[in-house]
């Protein structure tokens, strides 16, 4: 133990600055055909009006995208050698991350057009001893909206340290 | 109620879905996404630096498969309202990945099931051979519509 410290502590409460951006509909298809999709809602506008939407709609899961190139769409200066953001990565004395666990709340879907606010904090950092050594726990929450205000997704994602 | 969420019950196994990423797969999910974690593509630096035997199948991509395995089963109009899930062994380019889950509660006011769901691949490693390993699981809410 002993990993955490205050120079940790303090980047973990460092604010990130909200991120905004406005979905194409080609943002949507890009990342649908990424995964497989073949359902026209996610491609046509007209089929996705008849099923009852705006315009083009996005997968559920479409909003990870946001918050990746929200992290890592910037000067390579700002990356680290391995291609992760460094704005992520907190100032502990470890040499690998590995994913922990995802929590994913659903709001209203992204359609085409739509305006998304991202905003992201760190709302947990702690330290465990674990069998191959000490671990720390970066938990980030990020929060996506639209241009009504509405929730769009919740997610908190725990990036472990070793 | 919904005369699909009629027919599923505790215990109703969602069908299971064969998903082999390969290459391409890789890349444009890392492109759609502007994530440039070089694990997901550049060989030598993952076997060399970072000391995988391959390239790595994203873990939110196996996240989205779970999602995939009800959405291609009722369709896109359920709705999934919550997903966590879990990471307990990598999942490398060439995996054959199978996923599927079962469903562990129904909530007909709410029009609403639960289910677990999981990503698995078969080990091809010596001695072995055929044991099902899991790679990522979890636990999701959906809602079907009402008419």
């Amino acid at each position: 133990m002993g990993l955490l410290t205050d120079e940790a502590r303090a980047w973990a409460n460092e604010p990130f600055a909200p991120y905004e951006v406005t979905i194409s509909a080609t943002d949507i298809a890009r990342y649908a055909r990424a995964i497989g999709e073949t359902d026209p809602i996610f491609y046509d506008a007209e089929a996705a009006r008849a099923a009852g939407h705006r315009n083009v709609v996005a997968p559920p899961y479409f909003p990870y995208t946001i918050r990746m190139q929200a992290a890592n769409l910037r000067d390579r200066s700002d990356l680290e050698p391995d291609g992760s953001s460094s704005e992520d990565v907190p100032p502990v004395e470890t040499t690998r991350a590995m994913a922990g666990e995802t929590k994913i709340e659903m709001g209203v879907p992204i359609a085409a057009g739509d305006t998304i606010t991202l905003e992201k904090r760190i709302v947990d950092l702690y330290e465990k001893s674990g069998r191959s050594g000490d671990l720390v726990f970066v938990v980030q929450e990020f929060r996506f909206t639209n241009q009504d205000g509405a929730l769009v997704m919740r997610e908190e994602f725990t990036r472990i340290y070793r | 109620m919904n005369p699909v969420l009629g027919k599923i019950v505790e215990g109703t196994e969602i069908p299971t879905q064969q998903r082999t990423p390969d290459a391409i797969d890789l890349f444009t999910f890392s492109a759609s996404a502007w994530l440039l974690h070089r694990i997901h593509y550049d060989l030598p630096f993952t076997t060399e630096v970072d000391g995988h035997p391959g390239l790595l199948v994203h873990g939110p991509l196996q996240g989205t498969y779970m999602i995939q395995a009800v959405q291609w089963w009722l369709g896109t109009s359920a709705e999934m309202q919550s997903i966590s899930y879990r990471h307990s062994s990598p999942a490398y380019l060439g995996d054959s990945l199978t996923c599927g889950g079962t469903v562990t509660a129904v909530d007909s006011d709410a029009g609403t099931f639960t289910a677990d769901l999981w990503v698995k691949k078969t080990d091809g490693s010596e001695g072995n051979e055929g044991e099902e390993i899991v790679t990522t699981s979890g636990v999701a809410t959906f809602r079907l519509p009402t008419s």
